[in-house]
């Protein structure tokens, strides 16, 4: 007897979770980015502090905005997102990003007010508890996807290390093109920002090899999830955004770095912060297009 | 009391009476279906054969829908059903991407999670699952997998060869089959052609709830 084949079934769901949940993803790498490394440059460079204690709150409320307002928007019942705090089931990663994400929010417009005010020491008092509250915001997402079992390409520790990378380089770029656009005179700290970035480029880049790599070898499942991201109906979308993420940031800042060339860095960032939500959502949408039963 | 689903696979015909009674039970809109039976055609005229595989919630023990969950929306009961509350449910989709069985839809009338619950409702005054009783080959076999004496423990004790679906995640499910083949549990053993479905030419639901 040869193969296999359904000859009768229901139609199936494709996509659940869509481009609302991929912007999600990338509007939190640049909220809990930009205030992370934000928090290093103020304890690198007290003298030049001004600029992010000015912009760790703006970005911060603007980006977290976005990822709370698609998240709600995301839910089928979405007046009912308050039932997540009132019924909290705490064995969810779902549930620990939304008490996460909350206390970082408190902590922004603590940051917000302490800019407002010109009250640095009210900034300052709240830095550690937010780098903690930023930082699990960072890999919270990876939880879920960990939680996510029929989804093998997703389950993979990796994703952690990935969103945290994720976050390194969407903060440097949003920095970097911030201080383009505004023409902001730090050499310094923008040399160190394209180095921030070429390096998590570098190895975020390297680590979606290896998990394409890997994930071929861990199921039959994931082996057919890369195969769709790589060659197949995701291959344009998945490739253009690496080559956005990794390839053109790290050539511009890298001539912007050596050069003294600056203006290179717009493009870079811009690059990096496009690309990046091209890759999130073509590896949100590959386990998805397969069938589960 | 832990309850629990076996299908012989070799009883069953695909006359899709479990499929029709469970709509009708459980008012199960059109385009979603807590139970359903798939044909899977294997090899090639004259040495073909046709499976009929009936599939629906496993009721995992270790049931990662259960565990994803924001607001405990998927619970367990006291007899091992993994049941829904569909006031509770704020539609996040998270338990339809942790079901590694595809057993979860969200119902497009009221935007909750739903999926089979082995009719909780019935098995609370005493019925038997609609589909079971439907089944006019008793194919399904229901009952209590904590009494040696029921139905399904006595089978799971004569068969040797039992299965479950997706044994290597760990979600150790309350639903077996019985004489069934990698071909007929596996999804990826078999291709899905442009086609297959018989009186639909819709394939994928792009639309699942209310967006």
């Amino acid at each position: 007897m040869l193969g296999a084949e359904v000859t009768f079934d229901v139609a199936l769901p494709k996509v659940v979770w869509g481009w609302l949940v991929s912007t999600n993803m990338w509007a939190k790498s640049i909220a809990t980015g930009t205030f992370l490394l934000g928090l290093y440059f103020i304890k690198k460079y007290p003298e030049k502090d001004t600029f992010f204690r000015k912009w760790i709150p703006i970005l911060g409320l603007i980006f977290i905005g976005i990822t709370l307002l698609v998240t709600v928007l995301d839910l089928h019942h979405m007046f009912r997102f308050w039932k997540i705090f009132l019924f909290a089931h705490f064995t969810s990663a779902v549930t620990l990003g939304a008490w996460v994400v909350s206390g970082f929010v408190i902590v922004l417009l603590i940051s917000f007010w302490s800019w407002i005010t010109g009250n640095k020491k009210l900034f300052d008092r709240v830095m550690i508890p937010g780098f903690v509250l930023a930082f699990f915001s960072t890999i919270y997402t990876a939880g879920i996807m960990g939680e996510a079992t029929a989804r093998e390409l997703w389950v993979f520790p990796a994703e952690m290390i990935q969103m945290l990378l994720s976050a390194a380089l969407a903060g440097s770029a949003t920095y970097l093109l911030i201080m383009a656009l505004y023409k902001v005179e730090m050499e310094e700290v923008k040399r160190e920002l394209g180095y921030i970035l070429i390096g998590s480029a570098f190895l975020s880049g390297a680590m979606y090899l290896g998990e394409i790599l890997f994930a071929r070898m861990h199921s039959e499942f994931s082996h057919r999830a890369v195969e769709i991201l790589t060659f197949g109906e995701l291959a344009p979308m998945f490739w253009l955004g690496i080559f956005l993420t990794f390839v053109i940031p790290i050539v511009m800042v890298g001539i912007a770095n050596e050069n003294k060339r600056y203006e290179y860095t717009l493009l870079g960032s811009i690059s990096a912060l496009v690309g990046l939500w091209l890759v999130k959502h073509s590896w949100l949408l590959a386990p998805q297009m397969l069938p589960l039963s | 009391m832990r309850l629990g689903f076996l299908v012989d696979l070799s009883r069953c015909m695909g006359c899709m009476a479990c499929a029709v009674s469970c709509k009708a039970e459980n008012d199960v809109p059109l385009h979603s279906w807590r139970l359903r039976v798939k044909y899977i055609d294997q090899g090639e005229f004259p040495e073909v054969k046709r499976h009929f595989v009936p599939l629906r919630c496993n009721h995992c023990e270790n049931a990662p829908c259960e565990r994803i969950c924001p607001v405990s929306a998927l619970h367990y009961l006291p007899n091992g059903i993994v049941n829904v509350d569909h006031n509770r449910c704020i539609g996040c989709a998270s338990c339809m991407m942790a079901c590694p069985y595809n057993a979860i839809y969200i119902d497009p009338i009221t935007n909750s999670a739903d999926k089979c619950t082995y009719c909780a409702h019935r098995i609370e005054v005493g019925m038997m699952p609609a589909c079971v009783v439907a089944c006019p080959t008793h194919a399904n076999i229901f009952g209590d997998l904590d009494d040696p004496e029921s139905e399904i423990s006595k089978y799971l004790k004569e068969h040797k060869d039992v299965m479950v679906r997706k044994p290597e995640l760990n979600t150790k499910p309350k639903h077996f089959y019985v004489r069934g083949s990698t071909v007929a549990l596996d999804p990826l053993a078999s291709e899905r052609p442009e086609g297959y479905t018989l009186f639909t030419e819709v394939k994928f639901l792009d639309h699942i709830g209310g967006h």
